[in-house]
């Protein structure tokens, strides 16, 4: 249930963050009801809960996760629009996101935000349930940017739903004064010279996805619980063995740091991070492949703001915006032309341009893979399998 | 003559207040469960509202209009209305609506509404399936309890007897670090368990870490994310609701009767075994309660303090209510752990009771 993929700039923020996205959720929740309950407002003020009026799209409200984006871009949008945009850091978990909008979107009625920022599966789940409404894409010529690989994906197969906001690689992290030797494949994972010291991510598809390529099967192929029973059995003896110490969300980064953890499955932007200030902390790219990934942009269903959306949209994925924001959240970005528009912003931001973690190579982009679309049976079988594995 | 007409006059409202009382208190705590709990079609409920409303201002004017004597025994039903209005709304209205979605089965994983069905699989499901997390929530808690009662008493008892001026000093030290949020608390405890931070190394440095190994204590060289780490945990989080209550039972006893005691050739220890210490029993009684009940529910120091072979039965039900969005499971594990608290306390009640005492 941790917080994922927030930049470790400042650790100590973590517990805040916590607290103030349990506030940003119950904002969400007590502010949609309200509005619920009370139809549009034309209230002016501009904190979380009177977001998304029915303003006639001059309102946007964007939850998104927590440390993902630069400073200037937002108010950039403002000035640019005039368009009154809340830039809401209330996106802290999937679950929990799902757990809290569920009884609200379920009963047909909508929620404070327009924009939320699905992970991929969590986004196929708000489209099958009918969260999610088309994007006005013909007003947004700059999703012609859109990444090449990232059209029509597994989880949107029409693109009409979904914009990827940024996308990332899951992969291993150590810490080599802890490991003492170079790792380079998930197997090293399950090396009993490091039991009681390796971490694993409370997100499923991470998890079980590396797994299964350690073993040589294809996470996007997935249809039925049998086709990953034995990476499900692998780790169930893992965790049985003591070899797994803990699973964790975004707070791997503690861990590894002060050696808790040895190695770990981790998110390649996080690690990034982390190796510029320490040199022990490494990322590979396991020999077996890695796991691919995106956080989507979605507009909710009831929101009357698509027209403001589209505008935010066709901001960001102006490779300029883009690259603005690579240089901070430091993930890789969905937009075609960042690579050059991070080479003329110079200093350490051209540095970012060499770095394989944001521009993987041919070879690296050959071995991703994502996480198959699960059907609903099937995904909460997975759940289920998982959640008791990990002790829950 | 007159009094009898009087008597006839009276209307039926003035003659038995209390039965109006009664009636008030009842009918409204029945309306706001009603209405809570979901019962009243949504477009009755305005009226529904406006009728308890209504009720409410009936008695009023029927104690405006009646007599001091009409008033003296209407006012205790006044009084306790707002509490018993309270209850319903917060606690029997959710109560109910737990009841009936543990017993409810869902059309789909994402049902918004699932139906009652009389479904009792939920309930067989939370025994079988969640036994170890079930035995570790109340273990683990009763240990937080015993070690709370073993460090809180000493404490408790140099304050209120050996604090001298320093007292309040020294119960605002206790206090004070708790003004700092739980999660945070928590959280601060990761770094101080961790297998290179300073306690891992003064243990390791003094070869007292061999010790804690042979004593199942430390596992492979870690405090952290071992059942010891949440054990402690859960003790630190809960010391002071064991501390206070045992504190402030230990400050009303009159010292005189330990003068007594000694005067009657008691030993100090013989003195505090006989009076100190059963006077002091209501509030290690209390103490206990407040500590083991929550620390049973508890999923924050298992989260963070603990690993997949350490979680509590709190943290099942968060990942069935958040995770999985079964309802009706977490609903009926959330019943199961109400029950065993509830069964657990009744029994404590009577072993340990401490009414004649107190």
């Amino acid at each position: 249930m941790a917080t994922k993929r927030t930049t470790p700039r400042s650790i100590s923020r973590r517990g805040f963050l916590y607290g103030s996205g349990l506030l940003g959720a119950a904002a969400v929740i007590g502010g949609s009801s309200l509005l619920a309950a009370c139809g549009g407002d034309d209230d002016d003020s501009s904190d979380a809960t009177a977001g998304g009026g029915s303003g006639g799209g001059s309102k946007l409200v964007f939850d998104n996760w927590p440390e993902y984006i630069d400073g200037e871009t937002v108010d950039a949008f403002r000035e640019a629009t005039g368009i009154d945009f809340q830039y809401l850091e209330a996106y802290n978990d999937n679950n929990e996101y799902f757990a809290k909008v569920f009884p609200v979107l379920s009963k047909g009625e909508r929620i404070a935000a327009d924009i939320v920022a699905p992970t991929f599966w969590m986004a196929a789940r708000w489209i099958s349930l009918d969260w999610a409404q088309k994007l006005p894409l013909d007003k947004v010529p700059n999703a012609k940017n859109l990444r090449d690989d990232l059209v029509n994906p597994t989880w949107d197969p029409t693109g009409e739903y979904t914009l990827p906001w940024q996308t990332g690689i899951t992969g291993i992290a150590y810490n080599l004064k802890a490991t003492g030797r170079e790792l380079t494949s998930v197997a090293d994972l399950f090396d009993p010279e490091f039991k009681g010291r390796i971490g694993m991510l409370t997100e499923m598809r991470d998890t079980i996805g590396l797994i299964l390529l350690s073993e040589g099967k294809d996470p996007s192929t997935l249809e039925t619980y049998d086709d990953a029973a034995s990476a499900f059995d692998k780790l169930d003896k893992a965790v049985s063995d003591g070899q797994i110490r803990a699973f964790t969300g975004n707070d791997y980064i503690d861990d590894l740091v002060s050696g808790n953890f040895a190695a770990n499955i981790a998110w390649s932007g996080d690690v990034l991070q982390l190796s510029k200030e320490n040199p022990d902390i490494r990322f590979v790219f396991p020999e077996e492949g890695a796991m691919s990934w995106a956080d989507s942009m979605l507009l909710v269903k009831g929101s009357e703001a698509a027209d403001a959306a589209a505008k935010w949209m066709d901001f960001v994925y102006d490779p300029a915006n883009a690259a603005r924001i690579t240089a901070e959240a430091q993930y890789v970005s969905p937009v075609k032309g960042v690579r050059d528009e991070l080479v003329k912003m110079g200093g350490e931001a051209a540095e970012l341009a060499e770095s394989p973690l944001l521009f993987p190579d041919a070879a690296t982009l050959a071995n991703l893979r994502s996480f198959a679309n699960l059907s609903e049976e099937v995904e909460a079988e997975y759940d289920a399998k998982f959640a008791e594995i990990t002790g829950a | 003559m007159t009094a009898t007409v009087a008597e006839t006059r009276v209307p039926p409202w003035h003659r038995r207040p209390e039965l109006v009382g009664v009636g008030m208190v009842l009918v409204l705590g029945l309306g706001a469960v009603a209405l809570a709990a979901g019962w009243v079609p949504d477009a009755l409920e305005p009226i529904v509202a406006g009728l308890l409303l209504a009720l409410v201002i009936g008695v009023i004017v029927v104690a405006i209009t009646g007599s001091g004597d009409v008033r003296r025994k209407l006012a205790p039903y006044g009084l306790l209305q707002p509490g018993f209005l309270w209850l319903s709304l917060f606690f029997l209205a959710p109560l109910w609506v737990l009841f009936v979605m543990s017993l409810s089965t869902k059309e789909s994983r994402f049902d918004p509404s699932p139906t009652f069905s009389w479904d009792f699989s939920n309930y067989t499901e939370a025994f079988t399936d969640f036994r170890p997390q079930f035995s570790r929530g109340f273990g683990y808690a009763a240990a937080a309890t015993v070690l709370c009662i073993v460090i809180g008493y000493p404490m408790a008892y140099v304050i209120a007897f050996r604090g001298g001026r320093w007292k309040n000093l020294l119960l605002g030290m206790v206090v004070v670090p708790f003004f700092t949020s739980y999660l945070i608390r928590t959280l601060a405890w990761q770094t101080l368990l961790a297998d290179e931070g300073p306690i891992v190394g003064v243990f390791d440095a003094t070869g007292f870490s061999s010790v804690l190994e042979f004593l199942g204590v430390m596992d492979n060289g870690r405090l952290l994310n071992t059942p010891w780490a949440v054990i402690g945990g859960l003790t630190y989080n809960f010391l002071p609701f064991m501390l206070l209550p045992i504190y402030v039972s230990l400050e009303k006893i009159d010292l005189r009767l330990v003068d007594a005691a000694k005067d009657l050739y008691s030993t100090a220890g013989r003195a505090f075994r006989k009076v100190v210490l059963p006077l002091s029993l209501p509030g290690v009684f209390a103490g206990s309660l407040l500590t083991f009940i929550p620390a049973a529910g508890d999923f924050v120091n298992a989260q963070f303090l603990g690993g997949p072979n350490t979680y509590m039965i709190g943290n099942s039900i968060q990942n069935q209510f958040l995770v999985q969005n079964d309802y009706p499971l977490a609903a009926a594990m959330a019943f199961v752990l109400m029950f065993i608290i509830t069964v657990a306390v009744v029994i404590y009640t009577r072993v340990l009771g401490t009414e004649d005492i107190a």
